[in-house]
């Protein structure tokens, strides 16, 4: 075994495993930066987007639950993965806006305290409706037919192929939503109104709306990582309470506001859990939190934050 | 901050500016005056408590209560007290309280244990709680001296990391001292003062009313545990910290070492946190792993916020809230229609979790100075009376 | 031990009310557990004192722990994960315990087929009762939730348990309130080994056996002379198994190139993975339990480990496989029981279950059952519930009666001497609802176990009677 296929190994493994991270903290990010809203809730997002993508991508057999007592055996559209990304975000988004609207919009001007609060509390809730519908137990997430099994790659031998196809997914999907925000006008007025909303308002720009919709693309950005990420692991409704500290984790690390910091975030921390684990396992979980600790002492405003949003 | 306002107006004082300093001395001499009261008032209950719980006629068949988990609630009574003061009054979230109740339970273990191995006697409940807090107290010395250097959110995911960092500490690389995922489980814990067994029970008409000696030391430690905390929030200290959460850059214009003061408010909040960390190890001869994680840090703040962030006895009450919820509604089978067999809802009982999330979500959104605020509220609306010196702070 | 014994205890209360109390609950609890409150009212014979002792039927005892039992029902304590990952586990357990409770007031299943001792009409003349509670798979949950039956519902015996950790902060509970404990499923060593108490008894087998069991079989499956790669959970469920399975291991000509621990609460296993697929052995050990274990096995067999090399899982479960789906094809590992082990009572078991529930027990679920109805057979013989007599009616008992052959209760660590079924996971479109695994093997319990002063029982001390 080469050096050099150990650390494409470990490259691979680490990009993989930030590739979900990054897709959480990108949507947690511009939430963050634009609308000074903190989302605890946000892997509570992840855990629908889990549960719808399943439901459209495939058909499962309850074994517990209240679905399961009121006479659904087994649920779902059966679809197949292509019908669960295209439909998974879109609901998501639509869930996201509502989420805006009626959740986030009250507590815009509620300190962070009280937003941390209410989300984590709405965490809580969303977890626990998914737990009495389809039960505590654990469902397999298949991966599509066309995805499944390994591949065997140059140099670094047997790759699972979904794992290469969630690096790919996520790099186009964080493409396209840098794309949006960079070079739109949609864009100009998220990222004016992230330096300073209140100059933009003066100017007589309504955001509000680009406001909401920012909501509502973070959201689905989360709904689609539930679905790539859903055949990672067996899917249950804690998954989303799991996922939420690394993702936060990811946000500061990566600076607040930031799309680009947000992946590098991502890719950090993807490569910090798989050089650990190549180096000292028993130590891989205290690791990444002694960096983000270490980051967030010695450079508040993560790797590519601007200075203002950091307090 | 409405209401606020409205609460100083309506007892004639300045405008919410001036609060702080308003009510800091006008309210200092006052509320001295009440603390027999207070302190009064929670011995009683303290006494009563387990009677009226576990074992009175009807009140107790109707609670399903039981002596333990009245002892329980009272030692995250006291954890709950602690995290006010810092969230609050000071108005800092920390994320990571299970460091200081996991670490203080962990500490007074290994200490029992070296005690009893390696230094032949077996130590008493005083000695145990003693070096438990200590422990927590040096701890949150450390962290809240890297944690304060940020504020808002970053304070709080600060926090969160460091305590996971002990979590995963203890599971693996510690295990050997810690047990790891089977918890600690050589916790030996002598007679209290040297003579008396903490789980015999009482004498005369105290067994009746409190049971055991344990509850008994737990219930002397909450009655003194509100009474420190009275003192801290009505002398000029507290009212610093009430000033950081109002405005921390006006605090920090009138010349106050705003930092020191947080720093204080961490480490008093971790001392409490290291009382009934300690408490809940003398109480269950046992520390779970699970004491140290992230999940035990949101209960904390949960009950806090529940039962009423800002007031002394709030949280107290929304950690027995909590606590019933966890564990009586938990093991409720059916819900039936009172003195009758109809059932309302099967298997009501596993709704818990899903009630107490709704009713926290409820409560931040409407209510935020929690049930203890709801119940002070109502009790205005019928007396007309002033809510402020009741409880020694109002938010 | 002077707990609350003395003091009047709700159950009391009850009665001095004419069981008014019981039925109120405002609103909230109608019936909390099983509630053996309601049937209490007339009962007025119970001393409600001094431990003087009701209907038992034998005074020659001291009041100890929650003996003796007041009125003419016992209850126990039925402490399993209803919610959490392991929750259907759970369900699955909690339904052979009432099928337990119902054979044992009504006769039926084993009462009438296998256990003499028992009459099928309660024991000793008692009604048995029972209360059920939720561990969430969670050791401080466990262990509080046992508290409240014990305190408030005064039960006689508790079981339960479907990890180490919770069985292990349970049962050393129950020596602190002498209330007797029945494991139900764990498998680490430590349970009769180091944090071994008198007051529990383990049917199921441990990570030592396992490694005695597996080591024989998949040697004849893939050769005598091969090298393995361990991952292991970090904690010591995972360190125990992992330092047995190297031993039995490399005792039948196996090396081991590296053995790595992966930290609580992984999820992603596929650093690890990497790392065990370029080390060039033959076979990988997933020394990971239920969830965890489904996780690494699948992320195995999707990055194609299981082309190369030989999978090895040491102790299956069913949620463990109903989440791995397909990934367990082929892959060895031991079970608790099986519903296709083909003998009589396993048999009875498995149809008397069916018939009750219309569906196939697990192994979890077959223990549960076959602890209440040793544990009522011991009252039995002993001639009462008191805590003492009972341990003593257990230990060093022999029985055959249950499924797994003849077995021993040992008296040095309360551990059962028994067969080891070894399992193989089914393909995809073979496996069915209660059907995922194939019996390869029973291991004999000759060629299994360690003596008293070996291995996890060396560390034991079972502690007092009383």
């Amino acid at each position: 075994m080469s050096l050099l296929a150990d650390v494409l190994t470990v490259l691979l493994n680490g990009l993989q495993q930030g590739a979900i991270f990054a897709l959480l903290a990108v949507g947690l990010s511009i939430i963050l930066g634009t609308l000074k809203f903190v989302n605890f809730a946000h892997g509570a997002l992840y855990v629908v987007g889990t549960y719808t993508g399943l439901l459209v991508a495939h058909e499962i057999a309850l074994t517990s639950g209240k679905l399961q007592s009121w006479g659904f055996t087994s649920l779902g559209l059966d679809l197949g993965f292509f019908a669960a990304l295209v439909v998974v975000p879109l609901f998501v988004f639509v869930v996201g806006l509502g989420m805006e609207r009626f959740v986030a919009r009250p507590f815009y001007d509620r300190p962070d305290t009280d937003q941390i609060l209410v989300t984590f509390g709405l965490a809580i809730v969303v977890q626990e409706l998914f737990r009495i519908l389809f039960g505590s137990n654990s469902l397999p997430f298949d991966q599509p037919a066309w995805a499944a099994g390994p591949i065997a790659l140059p140099v670094v031998g047997n790759f699972s192929q979904w794992r290469l196809y969630v690096i790919a997914i996520t790099a186009v999907l964080v493409l396209v939503v840098y794309a949006l925000v960079e070079y739109t006008d949609f864009g100009l007025v998220v990222r004016a109104g992230t330096r300073d909303a209140e100059m933009v308002r003066l100017l007589g720009i309504k955001i509000t709306r680009p406001y909401i919709v920012v909501f509502g693309i973070g959201a689905a950005l989360a709904g689609v990582a539930g679905v790539v990420g859903g055949p990672l692991n067996v899917v249950n409704p804690t998954v989303g309470t799991d996922i939420l500290v690394p993702a936060f984790l990811t946000v500061v690390i990566g600076g607040v506001g930031s799309i680009v910091g947000a992946v590098i975030g991502g890719v950090i921390f993807g490569l910090t859990t798989a050089t650990l684990v190549a180096v000292a396992p028993a130590w891989s979980q205290i690791g990444l939190y002694a960096i983000a600790a270490v980051i967030l002492l010695t450079r508040p405003q993560g790797i590519l934050g601007n200075e203002e949003v950091a307090p | 901050m409405s209401d606020e306002t409205q609460d100083a107006t309506a007892q004639g004082a300045a405008p919410s500016e001036g609060v702080a300093e308003k009510e800091g001395f006008a309210g200092y001499e006052l509320d001295t005056a009440r603390e027999p009261v207070v302190v009064g008032a929670t011995a009683l209950f303290v006494l009563v408590f387990p009677y009226v719980f576990a074992r009175m006629p009807v009140v107790s068949g109707i609670l399903q209560g039981y002596q333990g988990l009245a002892t329980l609630m009272l030692i995250w009574g006291i954890f709950a007290l602690g995290f006010d003061l810092l969230l609050g009054y000071t108005g800092l979230l920390s994320f990571g309280h299970a460091a200081f109740w996991g670490g203080s339970a962990y500490a007074a273990g290994v200490f029992s244990q070296f005690a009893a191995e390696s230094l032949g006697f077996e130590a008493g409940p005083v000695i145990i709680v003693v070096v438990g807090t200590l422990f927590a107290v040096l701890l949150a010395w450390g962290l809240g001296f890297l944690s304060l250097r940020r504020g808002g959110i970053y304070f709080s995911i600060l926090t969160l990391a460091f305590a996971q960092m002990m979590f995963y500490l203890s599971s693996a690389p510690l295990s050997g001292i810690t047990g790891g995922e089977n918890g600690f489980t050589a916790v030996t814990v002598g007679h209290l003062f040297g003579v008396f067994e903490l789980e015999s029970e009482l004498p005369s008409v105290l067994g009746t009313l409190m049971g055991t000696w344990l509850y008994a030391f737990v219930g002397l430690m909450t009655v003194v545990s509100v009474a420190v905390a009275y003192r801290i929030l009505n002398s000029p200290y507290g009212m610093v910290f009430r000033a950081i959460r109002e405005n921390e850059q006006r605090t920090e214009f009138v010349g106050l070492n705003v930092w020191r003061y947080k720093l204080m408010s961490f480490v008093i909040s971790g001392a409490f946190a290291g009382v009934a960390g300690s408490l809940f190890t003398i109480h269950g001869n046992y520390v779970p792993l699970q004491s140290l994680y992230w999940t035990e840090s949101g209960e904390i703040v949960i009950m806090a916020v529940l039962g009423g962030a800002g007031s002394l006895f709030g949280p107290m009450l929304g950690a027995g809230i909590y606590l019933y919820f966890e564990n009586i509604v938990s093991g409720v089978r059916d819900l039936t229609v009172p003195f009758t067999d109809i059932v309302l809802l099967q298997g009501f009982g596993e709704y818990w979790h899903l009630l107490l999330g709704v009713l926290f979500v409820l409560v931040v959104w409407f209510f935020p100075r929690g049930i203890w605020g709801l119940f002070q509220d109502l009790r205005n609306r019928v007396t007309g009376g002033d809510s402020a010196a009741e409880t020694g702070g109002e938010r | 031990m002077a707990r609350d014994t003395d003091l009047p205890t709700r159950r009391d209360v009850l009665k001095t009310t004419g069981a008014a109390g019981a039925v109120g609950i405002a609103g909230l609890a109608g019936c909390t557990g099983g509630g053996g409150d309601s049937g209490n009212g007339s009962g007025g014979e119970g001393g409600s004192g001094n431990g003087s002792g009701g209907g038992s039927g034998s005074d020659d005892y001291p009041a100890l722990g929650n003996y003796p039992i007041e009125g003419d029902t016992a209850v126990l304590g039925f402490n399993v994960p209803q919610s959490g990952p392991y929750a259907s586990e759970g369900q699955d357990e909690l339904r052979a315990y009432e099928l337990a409770v119902k054979h044992l007031n009504n006769g039926g299943g084993w009462v009438d087929s296998q256990f003499d001792d028992l009459s099928g009409d309660g024991v000793l003349g008692m009604e048995i009762d029972y209360v059920s509670g939720d561990t969430a798979t969670d050791a401080d949950t466990a262990r509080q939730s046992a508290q409240r039956m014990i305190q408030r519902d005064n039960v006689i015996m508790i079981t339960g348990g479907s990890s180490s950790a919770t069985a292990i902060a349970m049962q050393e509970l129950c020596q602190q309130e002498k209330v007797m404990f029945m494991c139900c499923l764990t498998h680490s060593n430590d349970t009769t080994g180091k944090n071994c108490v008198r007051y529990s008894f383990r049917e199921m087998f441990n990570a030592y056996m396992t490694g005695q069991a597996l080591a024989p079989v998949v040697t004849e499956e893939y050769g005598g002379d091969n090298e393995f790669y361990q991952l292991y959970a970090d904690y010591s469920w995972g360190q125990t198994q992992q330092s047995s399975m190297q031993m039995f291991l490399e005792e039948a000509g196996w090396s081991q190139v590296e053995s790595v621990p992966t930290p609580l609460g992984t999820s992603d296993y596929s650093s690890y993975l990497s790392e065990a697929a370029n080390s060039g052995a033959d076979v990988i050990v997933l020394n990971h339990y239920g969830l965890d274990g489904a996780n690494s096995l699948s992320q195995a067999v999707d990055m194609g480990i299981d082309q190369d090399m030989e999978l090895l899982v040491p102790l299956y479960n069913r949620p463990m496989a109903e989440a791995a789906g397909g990934a367990i094809s082929g892959v060895f590992g031991t079970a608790a029981w099986d519903a296709q082990l083909d003998n009589e009572p396993s048999q009875q078991f498995t149809q008397v279950f069916n018939e009750e529930y219309e569906r196939t027990p697990s192994g979890p679920a077959q223990l549960a059952y076959a602890q209440t109805l040793q544990y009522a057979a011991a009252v039995e013989r002993a001639g009462t519930f008191y805590p003492p007599e009972v341990i003593k009616q257990l230990e060093d008992y022999e029985y055959d009666n249950i499924g797994m052959g003849q077995e021993l209760m040992r008296k040095c660590d309360h551990q059962a001497q028994r067969d080891v079924p070894v399992v193989r996971g089914l393909p995809a479109d073979q496996q069915e609802q209660g059907t995922y695994f194939e019996i390869v093997n029973v291991t004999s319990r000759d060629d299994l176990g360690y003596g008293c002063d070996e291995g996890p029982a060396a560390e034991c001390e079972l502690g007092s009677y009383e």
